[in-house]
């Protein structure tokens, strides 16, 4: 019998470290999941030129006014811009249902949560990375009309350095939102139904329809200013009005009839819209079967 | 083959599958709760004076409404493509295109039904809230107000079927409700904060501008008057709309008999 020698441990990569699914390998598995997605490249396309558009055409549609300040028109690409981010986010949230490849990833990571987690990160990053472009473009729309009028487009002065940061976070923001709707509620016509809804039709359905309730010719009755306003106050509270307060000077007053949240009260309601459908869809996850 | 495939047995079986899915109904049900829940919310603000009349109450839900007539059309539109059940069907009706005449049939039927009981159902809930208002239940005192609700089904029904058409024309199902709310509101608002003799005739000429059978011939008259572009009128608005509508319909048909159906 010969003598065994001791089993010689070859030196593992580092890689080989850890078994199973951590952390790092959950997004790891989820960029490439998200990267694979046909709809992500065309959402970031669409997002970005319409940014540019929106802005250019704004800046022009101004630019006769006497009082032009082209960094005005920085915001006014954000309505469609953000509709692009929410679709975006509900097609993370939702995209392994109709292929059934979620009972795969929930048996390779047990846990559950970690992938919600996973996605959470890897949209947002890939949602910064479309929202800078998306600003780039809207800085580069303004420019001609700005050399138009022979001004300067500063971007350092006055509120316009909120104005890009409040972009910046609500485009991310809302591409969150959309996924958090897509993985509480698993379903995608439903999702996008209710955060398309929520973010756009419902502040427009409100504005519309309190205007089509009243004569167009009847001069309204004389309320006093201190009264709330039920149809501003709804839309203080939804998302797409207290994201876009982020953009607005902290010191602002909101629309008349609004309730007064504050210089944070915006960032605030909008954090509450993302987070709450988040940990709701984790608790989902972790609750209930995934069939 | 002893059962040869005519119509009226692929309308039963299309309105068989469109009832036994619980998110038909419930895009059904929350067409109605909508419309309902936003005349029932508005009126319990409406005060003497302020211009409202009853008959442009009673069919303010038609605003947030459609979107719920929307998501119908499309989720009988996408559904054979989202649950891979078009082979069967397709192989069932290897015509094809009398499956999407009998999907125009039951999205027309379900929605005429949703938008006929929410308005039925925003009059009796509107009712006291008239009268504390002072509004009379002259529903048809305003020139253009019979016309304004029936236009109401007519304009719901039409919103459905322009959901179905995007939807059997994308055959995803996000990306015709996208298509659906742009088409309609989205537009039509972003054109607006820029107006123009371009962007009027533009607003025109969009499937939103529909929206104009809903309301009485006072506000139709403002609302044209206030554009640079065509004034088409009610009626005019809703012509537009039906050639928006069987256009997508027509595109749909084409995509159904030309394309590989997976």
């Amino acid at each position: 019998m010969s003598a065994h020698a001791p089993a010689r441990t070859v030196p593992r990569p580092d890689s080989v470290g850890r078994r199973g699914p951590t952390f790092g390998r959950v997004v790891a598995s989820e960029w490439t999941k998200i990267g694979s997605l046909r709809s992500t490249y065309w959402i970031a396309g669409v997002t970005i030129a319409l940014s540019w558009a929106m802005a250019y055409l704004s800046a022009n549609a101004s630019s006769g006014d006497p009082g032009f300040q082209p960094e005005a028109s920085l915001t006014d690409g954000l309505a469609l811009s953000q509709l692009a981010m929410c679709v975006l986010g509900v097609l993370v949230g939702t995209g392994e249902l109709s292929t059934g490849a979620f009972r795969a990833t929930f048996v390779a990571v047990p846990r559950r949560v970690p992938v919600l987690a996973a996605r959470a990160l890897v949209t947002a990053g890939v949602g910064a990375v479309i929202a800078a472009l998306a600003l780039v473009a809207t800085v580069l729309g303004i420019l001609p009309a700005a050399a138009s009028r022979g001004m300067g487009v500063d971007l350092t002065a006055e509120n316009t350095p909120q104005a890009l940061v409040g972009s910046f976070l609500l485009l991310v923001g809302m591409a969150l939102l959309g996924l958090g709707a897509g993985a509480l509620l698993r379903h995608t016509a439903l999702a996008t139904t209710t955060v398309l809804a929520l973010v756009f039709v419902v502040p427009v359905a409100l504005s519309l329809a309190s205007d089509l309730a009243t004569e167009p010719l009847d001069l309204p009755v004389e309320t006093e200013v201190a009264t709330l306003d039920p149809v501003s106050t709804a839309l203080a509270f939804l998302p797409g009005d207290a994201a876009y307060r982020m953009t607005t000077t902290a010191g602002g007053d909101g629309p008349d009839g609004a309730p007064d949240l504050g210089p944070w009260g915006g960032d605030a309601v909008f954090a509450a819209w993302i987070l709450v459908p988040l940990v709701a869809a984790g608790v989902r996850l972790r609750t209930r079967d995934v069939t | 083959m002893s059962t040869p495939v005519t119509q009226r047995r692929v309308i039963a079986a299309e309105w068989t599958k469109a009832t036994s899915v619980a998110s038909t109904l419930g895009a059904v049900v929350a067409t109605c709760a909508l419309a309902v829940g936003l005349a029932v919310g508005l009126g319990m603000f409406t005060r003497p004076g302020d211009g409202t009349t009853a008959t442009s109450l009673v069919v303010t839900g038609a605003v947030l409404a459609q979107l719920g007539a929307l998501a119908l059309g499309v989720l009988v539109g996408t559904a054979d493509y989202t649950t891979r059940a078009a082979a069967t069907t397709f192989t069932a009706v290897p015509r094809r295109l009398p499956v999407l005449t009998a999907q125009v049939v039951v999205v027309a039927g379900l929605a005429s039904a949703a938008a006929a009981v929410a308005l039925g159902t925003s009059v009796l809930a509107t009712g006291v809230l008239r009268e504390r208002a002072g509004l009379g239940s002259g529903l048809f005192e305003q020139p253009g107000g019979a016309r304004a609700l029936v236009g109401y089904v007519l304009y719901l029904t039409a919103v459905a079927l322009l959901g179905l058409g995007a939807g059997v024309l994308l055959r995803h199902a996000a990306g015709a409700l996208v298509t659906g709310v742009v088409l309609l509101l989205v537009a039509d608002q972003v054109l607006a904060a820029n107006p123009g003799r371009i962007a009027d005739t533009v607003r025109a000429l969009l499937p939103g501008a529909g929206m104009r059978l809903v309301h009485d011939d006072a506000t139709v008259t403002a609302l044209d008057a206030a554009s640079a572009g065509p004034h088409l009128g009610a009626g005019g608005s809703g012509l537009v709309l039906a050639v928006w509508v069987v256009g997508l319909l027509a595109l749909a048909g084409w995509r159904l008999r030309h394309d590989d159906v997976r």
